[in-house]
């Protein structure tokens, strides 16, 4: 996010710390690694770590430094481990916590990210900045509720800051909270017409299924910042809503060749490629946005009732009951299970499921807006 | 080397000769629209379109192709609006009746015969001789009350509605007639649609813009269907209680009656709007004697969409699409949805071939209603139209890609596949229409089936059929005896050129329409028809063989 962007930058300038004795020994490797990380020689530094632990391995300040080497040339999974390491010997140390979650965060692992931005956040509650970065990797996982509650105590300074007005915004028309998201929707936009206001009245368009109008603010937003994060998958989102599937396909595709970990745009093109029978690319998608969130159940479902249409009715049988024993009402995970146990000439089994299908299609009629009372006339 | 061109190839050899100046000719149209001023068919139909939006008004209208006055040329009905609690017309709004002159021109005849109606909101037809006289009986459904108007054998109709005992409260939408027990009288099954509320009906819309739009109806609840047992006295009992068709709450919209697993009995699949759709399969009299519909969509698979959603279920038909001896099943959606083409498993179960048969594509946008499996070519094999159109007249304010008037299809078989030859259907199929109800039937008797199209608050099209020149037919006009007269459930079998295919007498299917109770078989170039078999239904269920028929004619076929 724009608003995100320079928190980053001032987060990652922590990493390097404290100068080692020079000599013509491990140590004096050390001093030169330092030196060459300094001054953006960063394989050069690599190196010299590498050989200061081969001769001395554990030391934790050396280990964070390779840590954050190898962050620095996008070997997000070697930094892990090496900040991993480094916590073994210093479980405490916020600044290694920090640099470990950045690690994840910018290798586009959020569900990595958050549990140790909280460590950070609650090591620092007061803090601005990692908070944010936490509530980015929850709006990334569906975690709005969470967000509100993390960012409320941020809100309400003067002047607010734009970050906090939206991402807490985000989080509230994703969670439905509407009234109280536009509120901070119509606070950022005093502050101009930006792409960030428009994806925030999109989504809260979406959500009000006025897929017309968030199209409209989707456009504008793509307009001002195609860079925005999110901004191609919701785009993607209202054409879809509108009708366009082949340009739902094409922006979620956009959105891919800027974040391959965006989850919305591979569930979506896994969804849309399932729908088109294009088997091949559905996995391939769907296993992605598995990844993203492992414990999403519409994935997971997409994944179950892909394996059926493939033949593996038993994996399919498994999967989806596994899926309902988290997710009793997902209706359509209900429906394919039926169909499975039919299928496997399980019929009591289909029959109930059957039976919980009718149960909750009748809720869900209760619960439509403006539903009407039965007159009784046409009752059987 | 021999080369093999089907019509589709051939027509595309005549449009790039055209265009490369080596003939004058365009290519011949498959169906050619004729205009109102040839036809005569002036009858418009209102919506009753109004700022509330009430839904019945996107709903209709039903078309039906019939035989009235049994002069052997068919007519044909047209459904229309009428007053409602929701609707006062200005002027009186009525159904029409047309009569076929012989000579490609129709007469209006709505007014001696007595068909007009006038007195509820008219949605579709159904036509059937329920009382075995030999004449076309006309059933009417209705946001209101339905109609039966009886033949009278002398170019007139009477409404015996509440003397039959089928006055039915509520929404009614297509109407299918079938003889469920097989006692040789035709029973009634009539699709319900939603609970539309009794004094006020809920509005939808975007109160900002301050516009109302047609609701999506999975806001109203769903509803039972109505199964009326024919009595043979004229009069009919409501028999839905106990069975599967009362348990079943449905939004109900289209219903086709066919036999899904060849056991003689006539089972029913009806498209539900938001709601799954039903397949009533008839397993006859249970241990107390009483008829038992078993509603097995889910497992049979044809309930829901692949993706496990229900979806808004409108237009359906049944036939042996692939040959196979066995009755698949098509429905049609809203748009988004994509239509489905079940194939039939041979066991209670079906597969949706759609998108191998090139109909998921082609339909991603489009919202089908009525819609018929016909050998529109007569070369042997089942073909498909399609008539589409968007329920919301706003749809283009909230998106880019759906239209309101939407276009035809028609899709040809070809080596067990079905082609999209749209483009090559000719100028009718390059515009578009608020298309819902379609029949098919023969009206000028040349073998080649037409369409009439009815058009929500349009004029009706009649499409004249081009294709299939040079292919041999016969057409069949069967006459129970023992059977119920119309011989529905009927199978017949013919062989020629070295093929034998299979059909059975399908029921309803399309929306809210009824077609041409004739046969017409195609035998594409062979030189003769080898044998064509009849199996008619039971209580009858004798086989009758004719031998060598003479072709490219109608016959009539009574049971012995």
């Amino acid at each position: 996010m724009r608003f995100l962007k320079p928190i980053a930058r001032v987060l990652t300038a922590t990493l390097v710390v404290g100068l080692l004795a020079q000599a013509q020994t491990p140590e004096d490797a050390l001093r030169q690694a330092m030196a060459a990380h300094q001054s953006g020689q960063i394989d050069q530094a690599i190196a010299g770590y590498e050989a200061y632990l081969k001769a001395r391995p554990g030391n934790p300040m050396v280990v964070s430094n390779l840590g954050a080497a190898y962050a620095r040339v996008g070997r997000y999974e070697d930094a892990i481990a090496q900040y991993r390491s480094a916590l073994k010997a210093q479980p405490d140390n916020v600044a290694v916590q920090l640099n470990m979650a950045l690690a994840y965060y910018k290798s586009g692992d959020t569900d990595g990210a958050a549990p140790v931005f909280e460590k950070v956040h609650k090591a620092m509650p007061r803090e601005l900045q990692p908070a944010l970065l936490l509530a980015d990797c929850w709006l990334s996982m569906g975690r709005n509720k969470d967000v509100v509650t993390l960012l409320t105590p941020f809100s309400g300074g003067k002047p607010e800051d734009p970050a906090v007005l939206y991402a807490l915004g985000t989080a509230l028309v994703r969670d439905n909270q509407t009234e109280k998201g536009q509120f901070l929707i119509e606070k950022l936009m005093r502050s101009g017409d930006s792409a960030e206001v428009h994806l925030l009245m999109a989504t809260t368009r979406l959500n009000s299924a006025d897929f017309a109008g968030a199209l409209t603010d989707t456009e504008q937003a793509v307009k001002l910042n195609p860079e925005l994060p999110d901004v191609h998958s919701f785009h993607g989102l209202a054409l879809l809503r509108t009708g366009d599937q082949k340009g739902a396909a094409d922006a979620f595709r956009e959105a891919l060749k800027r974040n391959p970990n965006d989850f919305v745009s591979n569930l979506q093109l896994g969804a849309l490629a399932r729908a088109d029978q294009n088997d091949q690319d559905a996995d391939r998608y769907l296993r992605k946005a598995l990844l993203l969130r492992p414990g999403d159940p519409g994935v997971r479902y997409q994944l179950a009732s892909l394996d059926f249409s493939l033949g593996k009715v038993e994996e399919a049988r498994k999967a989806l009951e596994g899926i309902l024993k988290e997710s009793p009402t997902f209706v359509e995970a209900h429906v394919t299970l039926a169909t499975v146990y039919y299928r496997l000439r399980r019929k009591e089994d289909g029959d109930k499921e059957r039976a919980i299908i009718r149960q909750l299609n009748a809720e869900a009629q209760e619960k439509q807006p403006g539903v009407r009372p039965a007159t009784g006339e046409q009752k059987p | 080397m021999s080369i093999t061109l089907n019509r589709r190839q051939l027509l595309k050899l005549a449009a790039a000769a055209s265009v490369t100046g080596l003939s004058g000719a365009g290519p011949i149209p498959l169906f050619e629209e004729v205009p109102a001023s040839v036809s005569g068919i002036r009858w418009v139909h209102d919506n009753a379109m109004s700022p509330d939006r009430f839904l019945p008004e996107t709903l209709g209208p039903g078309c039906a192709f019939l035989d009235y006055d049994n002069d052997g040329w068919m007519d044909i009905f047209l459904v229309n609006s009428g007053p409602s609690d929701f609707f006062k017309p200005v002027k009186p709004l009525r159904n029409a009746l047309y009569k076929n002159n012989r000579d490609g021109t129709f007469t209006d005849v709505t007014e001696k015969a007595g068909v007009g109606g006038g007195l509820s909101f008219g949605q579709g037809v159904a036509v059937g001789d329920y009382d075995n006289d030999g004449w076309p009986d006309i059933f009417v459904t209705a946001y209101g009350n339905c109609t039966l108007y009886k033949n009278n054998r002398d170019g007139t109709f009477t409404d015996v509605t509440a003397k039959a005992g089928l006055k039915t409260p509520g929404w009614t939408t297509s109407a299918v007639w079938f003889d469920y027990d097989n006692d040789g009288k035709l029973d009634l099954f009539l699709c319900s649609f939603v609970d539309y509320g009794d004094k006020e009906h809920l509005s939808c819309g975007d109160n900002k813009m301050g516009r109302k739009y047609y609701c999506i109806p999975r806001v109203f609840r769903g509803t039972a269907s109505f199964l009326y047992h024919n009595n043979g006295d004229g009069t009919f009992t409501e028999v839905r209680l106990g069975t599967d068709i009362a348990k079943a709450l449905g939004k109900g919209l289209g219903v086709v009656a066919t036999d899904v697993n060849n056991d003689g009995l006539m089972d029913l699949f009806v498209a539900n709007d938001t709601v799954q759709n039903f397949l009533f399969v008839n397993r006859g009299k249970d241990k107390n004697g009483r008829w038992q519909f078993e509603e097995m969509a889910l497992a049979a698979e044809v309930g829901y969409s692949e993706g496990g959603r229900a979806r808004s279920g409108m237009g359906v038909d049944a036939a042996d699409v692939f040959n196979t001896g066995y009755q698949d099943l098509f429905v049609a959606n809203v748009d988004q949805e994509m239509f489905s083409l079940y194939r039939n498993n041979k066991d209670e179960t079906f597969r949706d071939v759609a998108h191998a048969n090139n109909i998921a594509q082609a339909t991603r946008l489009l919202s089908g209603w009525g819609l018929k499996f016909f050998d529109y070519d007569n070369d042997g094999s089942v073909d498909l139209i399609l008539a589409n159109g968007h329920p919301d007249d706003m749809i283009e304010n909230y998106s880019a890609q759906v239209k309101y008037a939407e276009p035809l299809l028609l899709f040809h078989q070809e080596g067990g596949k079905l082609v999209n030859v749209t483009a090559d259907a000719g100028p009718a199929f390059t515009r578009s229409y608020p298309a819902r109800g379609l029949a098919a039937g023969d009206f000028n008797n040349d073998g080649r089936v037409d369409v009439l199209i009815a058009t929500n608050g349009g004029a009706p099209v009649l499409l004249k059929n081009k294709a299939g020149e040079g292919n041999h037919w016969l057409g069949l006009k069967l006459e129970g005896v023992n059977c119920n007269r119309d011989a529905i459930g009927v199978k017949i079998r013919w062989s020629a050129g070295g093929v034998i295919r299979n059909r059975l007498k399908s029921s309803g299917g399309s929306y809210l329409s009824s077609h041409d109770p004739r046969e017409v078989l195609g035998v594409g170039k062979a030189e003769k028809i080898d044998w064509v078999e009849i199996t008619w239904p039971k209580p009858s269920g004798k086989v009758q063989r004719i031998e060598n028929p003479e072709m490219d004619r109608y016959m009539v076929v009574r049971e012995a």
